[in-house]
């Protein structure tokens, strides 16, 4: 534009002096530049996060980021809605409707929470996934960061399907068509497995080496893939493959979210500072004398806190409640992996080599890393020779080796009867800010 | 790349190195001569003088002498121009290198056809050209203000249709303008301010916190309108909507303001001394109780053991209002020769407020020089530079505000020094001692800033013409906000916060216009034009706590700094083409093409069309022969343009990253609010008519317009499926109206040789509706109760209501209170519900009142009593704007009202902050009060001193000037004054009167000698 100016006052020789003023004022426009593609200086540029190391590097860690610090969302609803947690008299309305069922509202943010920030961590997956390919990053970096964004995308979808009926998979269209958990069940474990190819090219040494910018501290990367499928599988029926990914995770390794000060573990801030929640007595009383778990859990010699409905008697919780060194949160529990184990060889008629594995995590008195030990006695092979006896028994190991691990929502579905508790709320509804957006679901 | 200032230099050295071959020799001679009132003789400064077909031209002196040199030898056509007479022209024979006199005498008439403005950006052209309101506001009518420190505040009542408010009372505190009402929601509503050509900002930065709190949007006590200097002011033109300001483009949907500086004139020197001695006083005190008995709130704050008990009281406000006292000392010079002109001026301002401890002090100097280089270039430089600063004191919502503390407090507290524990006692309620904040808290803001600009007009040959202009605005401003330890509680360890802003503006506008004749009767004026503006606006803080004793900078255990930096650019193209069809009817049509940084790149470049008629009907034949003996003169107009708003977030086109660490890892995460690519402005369409009819051989003329804007594609949060890992995003969709009507009448009264009165009536209505939200069930609630509803005006009060029974009248019922430690039962009012559709029910929410004015009238007069007295009087109202008086709620829940005072005698329910049960503290009806008033807002009388004594001191003349600004207000409302806003310039939150320093009656005396 501003050669136009010249161009025009070269053309009228008479213009004589005049001629040249404009040509030199063309000259300062020239100079004065017209770039109106300015980047916002207050944020990091769309641009540069997109497509360089540094941001790549930066985003993976904000997509764990993400998923760490929304872990409550998923331990909340589960716990409460489940015969885990109850709420203390300062808890907000929505976490009390929760825990009663009742007066539900589709606009709480214990609603939209879990399915905002899964969703959120999902699209950094993506993000990740769409752009880490044309960085010039050598097959085992590339690797890790497609194995990594995978298993937190599998991860996220994972928990959203523990909560909601059915979810929308693909969010890159705008008002994406809900999907029913089978088959986000299948999308989870096809990530999975694409995780584990990918982890398959790289080295424990390429692992080592990418740690410090990429992983965080205390997470073990093939082991929770393993885990997770493992997990994932036994949702889906796939007991042999279960089986054979739980075979593969390490029982001596956690895996955890960790989170140094000034981050905080959520679930702390959630039970010691906010003090919304405490564990409902009934964990306490419903053990088996002489199981050591529920101490490991709660604090059990406690007075029974305030409670809200008060018809409801709670303890204060325990575990995750240092706020100066805050706790890591584990991505799984070893033990989970033999009480999968045991439920698929259960359901595969398999009884004996389950009644091994369930006495296994009873008669547990030590454990090299940072879970419940049972301490119980071995129970009778007479006690555990019938598939009913050997599912109500491992439901019962899980709810006290699991507690509050925002697993046992998902177990009420797959124990039925073995089971005597009901949850409170089969699933949460399609939160309101996504029915009254998405034209695909409107608001029922 | 090159910093704007350096391109601006190596602009300026060019353009100098070209001069020498650019000046011509000519045969030129000299014009001068005086403008004096045909009818009074008293001399006619600031008339417009201009010889046709050239570039030369000059306004009047105060002493009506005029001078213009360089004008070519031969026959020259001379017109001469002023605001309130009749234009004339004469033709001067000009001999080389003499002087040639020619004096005018001009016709009082109340019509401005004749008048020269500047439309937009285009050419300047005369007002019966153009088919748009163009307000124009003579420079003596804002330099001779009474009392106003700043620009705007001297325009209150002197443009038809707009809403001028001071915010606060505070000296050097802010104004906002509305002009044909609000055209935004979430982007900001202010007009567009262009001196001398330039865009200036005019930003309100609140760095601190001193009225509003934080956490509603930190309105800010002052604008940068207050560095200029009034005194330096020629006129002032306002284009009102996107009718006028279409060739502003995407700046202007809030209207234009252009302000014109004082440029010297060729002739002899002329030296101007103005002294200024002001008083102001507060119009009142808050009403408060001061009865001898114990009330509720006082037993509850420890002033008394029961109620009912003897009290003694305290009434601080005498401590805490003085009368300030202001001077204003000016200096300018001009003249001007050899094609040359000057105009030097340098001014010194200080004001104390009706507030112990604030002021306002403000040193500028302007230099504004003209150089004719020949009678076809002309090369002008301004540079103006300011320092001021104001001194503070937080008020409104802060807990720390003065003012805030009276209403807080109740008046059995004793806040005076107590000798024995050397020390002030804490305040019983909240926030520190009153007297504490008087006299320990700072809150200082000092600005430096310097507004430049070159502009070199070329006329290579008669017909067409170009104009260059390069502008700058730079300054910065530095704020402070430093509360001294224990002066809140005695574990408060003291904070200062220390934000500095820095601002650069860059413009570069290039014009192109070419007159021509192609055939009779037929007049065409093209022009083209290109701009291009750069923003930069840059603030880092610097905070502490913890601090040393004593001490009152950053410095201490804990320190905290930010930043954050605003930039965006705009490109434009313009071309516009006006057509003279027979000297009576003209069209204009424009097109703009605006680009924008802040618009997505899908938008970037908008179009912004405009057209216009006139015609000047009363020139007609048929029109003269039937009723031109009704109508001399008359002129129908008719006008349409569109303007833009950028979008409020400069960046909101982006998908920007927020940090999130994990694992003790910086990370980064996706804001949750998603960009847009396609943002583009908010967009104004505007369609105005109207006609100025003269009556009375022009003694009368009537001004009549209506407008109509619709500004669709208003930016707004728009909530997104949270599937798709946002949760909103910022879109083009809400809609608003304005329309209304603006009269105005303006008589030459009386026309005597010793007595002319003249008055200007002005009434304007305007109604805005918001048309459209995201959904239409939105309600955005902004500040405490202004709300923007679909179908309502926008920042209705909308709040609790009281429970009502079938008749309307407020219902009570038996309420348990504790009185005196036992419960008692009496009957109270209580908060209204609604039943909802599912049966159960919530507190009703009403829309319980509407701070937009139903109109808005003015009357102002000017009597000239013989040669040397003169007298005027402006008088400015606002009707049927509601005040939500947080005043009088706040100091009746905490017993210090007046009102009060009768809770138990049976007299009034009870108020007070105690005894508020039933959700009484929620229900906002009763504070929802009629704001409409009339002010007396300037009245002045001066008299001329020109007898031969005062040549014994060397001056031509002596003018001595009393006058007064606010010196009464004829009102309803019963809090200081309906007029202050708590949010300031906030787009939406406006009429909230929270503990808001009241405006000053101001009195001026002053004394101009000119040499």
């Amino acid at each position: 534009m501003p050669r136009f100016m010249l161009v025009t006052a070269a053309a009228r020789p008479h213009w004589h002096h005049a001629a040249r003023i404009v040509a030199l004022l063309g000259l300062g426009l020239a100079a004065a530049g017209c770039n109106l593609d300015l980047e916002n200086p207050n944020s990091p540029p769309q641009n540069e996060v997109l497509s360089t190391p540094d941001g790549a590097f930066a985003l993976a860690v904000g997509m764990q980021a993400q998923f760490a610090n929304s872990i409550d969302d998923y331990v909340v609803t589960n716990s409460l809605i489940t015969d885990e947690w109850g709420t203390r008299s300062r808890a907000l309305v929505s976490y009390i409707s929760l825990f009663t069922g009742q007066n539900i509202d589709n606009s709480y943010l214990v609603i939209e929470s879990p399915w905002d920030n899964s969703y959120q961590t999902i699209r950094s997956a993506n993000t990740l996934l769409a752009n880490v390919g044309t960085l010039g990053f050598g097959p085992a970096l590339t690797n890790q960061f497609t194995a990594l964004a995978k298993l937190y995308k599998a991860m996220a979808f994972g928990m959203l399907i523990q909560q909601y009926q059915s979810v929308p998979i693909d969010i890159s269209v705008a008002g994406p068509a809900l999907q029913p958990r089978a088959v986000v069940l299948d999308t989870v474990l096809a990530l999975l497995q694409s995780a584990r190819t990918d982890l398959g090219q790289v080295t424990d040494a390429d692992i080592a080496a990418s740690r410090s910018r990429l992983l965080g501290a205390g997470f073990d990367f093939r082991n929770t893939v393993n885990a997770m499928l493992a997990r994932y599988q036994l949702m889906a029926g796939n007991y042999a493959e279960a089986i054979a990914a739980a075979d593969s995770v390490d029982p001596n390794v956690l895996s955890v979210l960790s989170y140094p000060i000034p981050e905080r573990n959520p679930i702390e801030d959630l039970a010691f500072q906010l003090a919304y929640v405490g564990a409902l007595k009934s964990f306490v009383d419903e053990a088996q004398p002489g199981d050591q778990r529920p101490a490991y859990w709660v604090d059990v010699s406690a007075a029974p806190l305030a409670s809200n409905p008060p018809d409801s008697v709670i303890l204060p919780l325990k575990k995750y409640s240092d706020p100066v060194n805050p706790e890591p949160f584990p991505l799984y529990l070893p033990d989970e992996m033999l009480l999968i184990k045991a439920e698929a060889l259960t359901r595969l008629g398999q009884n004996a080599q389950a009644a091994t594995l369930v006495n296994d995590v009873r008669t547990q008195t030590s454990s090299s890393v940072d879970q419940p030990v049972a301490g119980l006695p071995a129970l009778p092979a007479s006690a555990l020779d019938t598939q009913d006896e050997l599912l109500a028994e491992i439901a019962y190991e899980r709810r006290y080796e699991l507690f509050e691990q925002g697993l046992r929502w998902e177990d009420t579905r797959r124990f039925g009867a073995a089971l005597t508790t009901t949850p409170t709320l089969e699933f949460l509804p399609v939160p309101r800010s996504e029915c009254v957006t998405n034209p695909s679901h409107p608001c029922g | 790349m090159l910093s704007h200032h350096e391109r601006f230099v190596g602009l300026l050295a060019a353009v100098v190195l070209l001069l020498p071959a650019a000046v011509a020799a000519q045969q030129t001679g000299t014009v001068s001569g005086r403008i004096t009132d045909a009818s009074t003789g008293r001399p006619v400064a600031d008339a417009q003088l201009r010889v046709a077909g050239t570039l030369l031209g000059t306004t009047s002196g105060d002493d009506g002498a005029y001078e213009i040199t360089a004008v070519p030898a031969g026959a020259q056509s001379i017109t001469v121009r002023r605001l309130g007479y009749e234009g004339t022209s004469r033709t001067v024979t000009v001999t080389a290198a003499q002087t040639t006199t020619a004096d005018f005498q001009l016709r009082a008439a109340a019509v401005t056809l004749g008048q020269v403005v500047v439309s937009g950006v285009g050419a300047p052209a005369e007002r019966r050209v153009v088919g748009n309101t163009v307000e124009t506001v003579a420079g003596s009518d804002v330099s001779e203000s009474p009392g106003a420190t700043s620009i705007d505040q001297a325009l209150q009542g002197k443009i038809t249709g707009a809403v001028i408010s001071e915010n606060s009372g505070q000296p050097g505190g802010g104004v906002s303008i509305r002009l044909r009402g609000t055209n935004s929601i979430l982007g900001g509503s202010e007009p567009l301010y262009v001196v001398d050509g330039v865009i200036i900002d005019n930003s309100s930065d609140a760095l601190v916190s001193l009225g509003a709190n934080a956490s509603r949007g930190n309105a800010a006590l002052s604008n940068r309108l207050a560095d200029l200097d009034p005194d330096e002011i020629d006129h002032i033109e306002v284009l009102k909507g996107a009718a006028a300001a279409a060739l502003y483009g995407s700046r202007a949907n809030n209207g234009v303001i252009q302000i014109f500086t004082k440029h010297g004139r060729a002739g002899k020197t002329h030296v101007t001394v103005k002294g200024e001695y002001s008083l102001e006083k507060t119009p009142d005190f808050y009403a408060l109780n001061m009865s001898p008995t114990a009330g509720y709130a006082d037993v509850v704050f420890g002033g008394a053991d029961s109620i009912g008990a003897p009290v003694q009281r305290f009434d601080i406000q005498p401590q805490i209002f003085r009368t300030g006292q202001g001077t204003n000392d000016q200096v300018s010079i001009s003249g001007g020769n050899g094609g040359t002109t000057y105009y030097l001026s340098g001014g010194y301002d200080t004001e104390q407020g009706i507030l112990r401890s604030t002021d306002y002090r403000r040193w500028n100097a302007r230099t504004n020089l003209s150089q004719q280089l020949s009678d076809k270039l002309q090369v002008s430089l301004g540079a103006n530079y300011i320092r001021s600063k104001a001194d503070f004191v937080p008020e409104g919502e802060q807990t720390q505000g003065l003012l805030t503390s009276v209403i807080f407090t109740p008046t059995s507290y004793n806040p005076t020094f107590d000798k024995a524990t050397g020390s002030y006692p804490y305040n019983p309620v909240l926030g520190p001692n009153p007297f504490v904040i008087m006299n320990q808290f700072e809150a200082p803001e000092t600005v430096a800033r310097f507004l430049g600009n070159v502009t070199i007009t070329a006329r290579p040959f008669s017909h067409l013409s170009l104009k260059y202009l390069a502008g700058v605005d730079d300054y910065r401003q530095e704020d402070k906000y430093f509360q001294p330890p224990f002066s809140t509680s005695s574990s408060f360890t003291g904070s200062v916060e220390n934000p500095a802003a820095t601002s650069r503006l860059f413009n570069n506008d290039l014009t192109a216009t070419y007159d021509m004749e192609p055939m009779s009767g037929l007049g065409l004026t093209s022009t083209a034009g290109f701009r291009y503006t750069s923003n930069w606006h840059e603030t880092v803080e610097a905070a502490a706590g913890n601090l040393p004793p004593v001490t009152d900078i950053v410095t201490g255990a804990v320190q905290t700094a930010s930043q954050s930096i605003a930039e965006f650019r705009t490109v434009g193209w313009y071309l516009e083409e006006r057509a003279a069809i027979a000297g009576r009817l003209y069209l204009t049509g424009g097109l703009n093409w605006d680009a924008s940084s802040a618009f997505g790149p899908d938008e970037r470049l908008q179009l912004f069309p405009r057209a216009g008629l006139s015609w000047v009907l009363g020139e007609e034949p048929f029109w003269k022969r039937s009723i031109g003996n009704v109508f001399s003169s008359f002129r129908l107009r008719a006008a349409f343009g569109e303007t833009g708003g950028q979008p409020p977030g400069l960046y909101s086109q982006f998908n920007n990253f927020v940090n999130l660490n994990f694992s003790g890892k910086p990370g980064l995460v996706a804001s949750t609010t998603a960009g847009n690519d396609s943002l583009k402005p908010e967009r104004q369409r505007e369609y105005e008519m109207g006609f100025d009819a003269g009556l009375f051989k022009d003694r009368a003329q009537l001004e009549f317009t209506y407008y109509n804007k619709r500004t669709t594609d208003l930016v707004l949060s728009v909530p997104l499926p949270p599937s798709t890992g946002f949760l909103q995003q910022f879109q083009n969709i809400g809609e608003l109206s304005n329309k209304g009507v603006e009269i105005a009448l303006n008589t030459v009264n009386v026309e005597r040789p010793s007595f002319t009165w003249r008055s200007r009536l002005t009434y304007a209505a305007n109604r805005n509706r918001i048309q459209r939200l995201a959904t239409s069930a939105d309600t955005l609630l902004v500040g405490y109760l202004n709300a923007v509803i679909e179908g309502q005006p926008i920042g209705v009060f909308y709040g609790g209501v009281y429970a009502r029974d079938a008749n309307g009248k407020i219902a009570y019922k038996p309420t348990v209170v504790k009185i005196n430690g036992r419960d008692s039962t009496v009957m109270l009012p209580y908060r209204g519900t609604v039943t909802l559709p599912d049966g159960s029910t919530a507190f009703a929410n009403r829309i319980i009142g509407d701070p937009n004015p139903d109109f808005t009238a003015t009357f102002s007069n000017s009597f000239d009593l013989g040669k040397h007295l003169q007298m005027s009087v402006l008088l400015d109202g606002r009707f049927g704007n509601d005040v939500a008086n947080f005043t009088r709620r706040i100091s009746e829940l905490f017993g210090v009202g007046k009102d009060t005072q009768g809770e138990f005698t049976g007299d009034t329910i009870p108020f007070t902050y105690t005894l508020n049960p039933n959700g009484r503290s929620l229900i906002y009806e009763e504070y929802i009060e009629d704001g409409s008033f009339v002010k007396l807002r300037e009245v002045a009388l001066q008299y001329l001193f020109d007898k031969p004594w005062i040549r014994r001191f060397g001056a031509q003349s002596m003018t001595v000037r009393l006058a007064a600004r606010n010196l009464y207000t004829w009102t309803n409302y019963s809090g200081l004054d309906p007029e202050v806003n708590l949010f300031s310039e906030n787009t939406v939150a406006r009429g909230v009167d929270f503990a808001t320093t009241p405006l000053p009656r101001q009195f001026t005396l002053d004394l101009t000698l000119s040499y």
